[in-house]
């Protein structure tokens, strides 16, 4: 469904991404990970049509991005930006119903079904308490996930994520990733999501795309992600591994020797 | 309050400074005759011409703001408004005679030179891959200075005459008669207010930056360049009939937002009521301070626009 061939993307000098190709499947959940500035954001952005490529393929259901104008590419591809959402002068509601967008024309008025989308994404990112809130109020963790409930008020199948987790504590992080997780597993939605949390990239049920200055570096399963030589390539980092005494997954921690 | 109830109070408001506007200053003119001369030759169309600039002007900076996520970035602070100064200037000052699609040459030169100023501008901001607001408005003082001594440029090698006709025109002035200019800046206003209008939902998702504007389906560089178009023709058009009448654009948008909030469907129609009503009581007031003179009403804008400049900026450093 999702198909990038040998993406090129070029800021003037600067060769951001190259010879990128992956594929993903419905349904299926990619974690993006690599050292800062491998190019990771570029890769979304590229794929939401926000920076142009350079040269490669982008093709979703087989149509290459070109085919799409920008309003049926946002009615199939959403995207959660990394910033936090909390500069913008908008109370949440009327922010989620802005998603609406692209399920309109000028002239079209607003129909249950676009106040259904809201409600639904209101209630699935457990965030319908703040409604009347302004962005400006929400704390880290409640933005995000109100940037999350904008993105799936979009109700698109395919949904990219930017360090979605980045700022938050460890229990926001538990609850943005429960909210993520729920949408792909229960919604089917395709996931791409951006992370430095390679532990969260190597689980069973996932895939990994790990990029290294704008290359991919390794691709494959969650599973056999987290490898001692494979991570210190990637982050130039040694790796100690210890399994979770409850749920028995390997976890890689940096090793500070 | 909701929205439509404060629409319509402002509405009121406008409505009555609308009807006043053209009495103040009339009361110790005894002839009735001369009375109803200045009345309805003069003064009404100097009124309406007043609001149809004013409604431009502050839907001008309105659709700046959005567009640029900040409340100091209007067509005349980004030098837009210096580009179509110097634009009008110049065909004054070359005599140039052409006309298209029904424009004067005066008003051909003023929408070249803000185009050119807003591309120039926007084109430098966008050479740096971070875009900072920063560089944009340091660009647009640039320009500004850089348009400014070219229109001095053109005075000193004009004659006298000329050259006072800039100068005073520079000030920024309606003291029209008659409806001629009124007809001829009202149907570009309105073609400018009808674009902004339909690309109501697009200004407000720029106002949460390009990438988010995109994600949600806008095409943003088809829309900027349609809004740069649109906002070049409106400005450049009040420019060539009254000249630069500095930060109408950025104080009724800012104030409007605070009474209104962000959304540009009730935003758009308040910015025009308001913005018309604002320029009609600084014009008023232009009409009243030194009588039977008259000041410019540039200078009131600007002597207004000034220390609401120095207040914004004050304000969202604090914030942030």
């Amino acid at each position: 469904m999702i198909e990038v061939s040998e993406l090129q993307v070029r800021l003037q000098e600067k060769t951001l991404l190259s010879d990128i190709s992956f594929s993903l499947d419905a349904g299926h959940y990619l974690v993006v990970v690599g050292p800062n500035g491998a190019g990771k954001s570029s890769l979304l952005k590229a794929m939401m049509g926000i920076i142009d490529k350079d040269g490669g393929e982008i093709l979703f259901h087989d149509q290459p991005l070109s085919a799409y104008s920008q309003r049926e590419l946002a009615r199939l591809v959403s995207y959660v930006p990394q910033s936090s959402g909390r500069e913008l002068p908008f109370a949440v509601e009327d922010f989620l119903k802005m998603s609406r967008y692209a399920h309109h024309s000028a002239l079209s008025e607003w129909q249950p079904d676009d106040q259904a989308a809201v409600e639904d994404a209101l209630r699935i990112t457990n965030t319908s308490q703040f409604r009347q809130r302004q962005m400006t109020t929400l704390s880290g963790g409640e933005s995000q996930r109100v940037m999350i409930a904008a993105a799936l008020a979009q109700q698109t199948p395919i949904m990219l994520l930017d360090e979605p987790t980045s700022y938050l504590d460890p229990h926001h992080q538990v609850e943005v990733h429960r909210v993520i997780a729920r949408l792909n597993e229960q919604l089917g939605i395709t996931v791409i999501e951006v992370s430095h949390d390679i532990n969260h990239a190597g689980q069973k049920g996932r895939q990994v795309l790990a990029l290294a200055d704008g290359q991919a570096a390794w691709q494959g399963p969650g599973e056999i992600f987290l490898e001692k030589g494979r991570l210190h390539r990637l982050y130039q980092q040694d790796f100690v591994f210890v399994t979770h005494p409850i749920s028995g997954r390997t976890i890689a921690l940096a090793d500070p020797l | 309050m909701t929205e439509s109830a404060k629409l319509t109070l402002l509405s009121l408001a406008t409505l009555s400074i609308l009807l006043l506007a053209p009495f103040a200053g009339l009361g110790d003119i005894a002839d009735a005759a001369i009375r109803q001369h200045i009345l309805y030759d003069i003064r009404l169309p100097r009124t309406l011409f007043a609001f149809v600039a004013g409604a431009g002007l502050a839907l001008c900076g309105m659709v700046f703001q959005a567009m640029f996520h900040n409340p100091l970035a209007t067509p005349f602070t980004l030098g837009v408004a210096s580009g179509a100064s110097f634009g009008a200037a110049l065909t004054v000052f070359l005599g140039l005679n052409v006309s298209l699609l029904g424009f004067d040459a005066v008003t051909l030169g003023a929408f070249i030179g803000a185009l050119a100023a807003i591309s120039f501008v926007y084109g430098i901001s966008r050479l740096h891959y971070s875009f900072s607001i920063e560089t944009l408005l340091l660009t647009g003082v640039a320009t500004s200075f850089f348009f400014s001594s070219l229109i001095l440029f053109t005075q000193y090698l004009s004659n006298i005459n000329d050259s006072f006709r800039i100068l005073r025109w520079l000030m920024g002035g309606l003291s029209i008669s008659g409806y001629q200019s009124l007809l001829q800046l009202l149907p570009i206003v309105a073609f400018s207010a009808g674009i902004m209008i339909w690309l109501g939902r697009e200004l407000n998702l720029l106002m949460a930056g390009d990438e988010i504007a995109i994600s949600r389906g806008v095409a943003v560089k088809r829309v900027r360049y349609l809004l740069f178009l649109t906002t070049s023709l409106c400005v450049g058009a009040i420019v060539a009939l009254c000249g630069p009448i500095g930060f109408v654009g950025m104080m009724v948008p800012h104030i409007c937002r605070l009474i209104i909030g962000t959304d540009h469907r009730w935003l758009i129609p308040a910015t025009l009521i308001f913005g018309g009503g604002f320029l009609i009581l600084c014009d008023t007031l232009a009409r009243l301070v030194i009588a039977p003179a008259e000041l410019p009403v540039g200078i009131i804008t600007t002597l207004l626009g000034g220390p609401f400049f120095l207040w914004l900026l004050v304000r969202s450093r604090r914030s942030a």
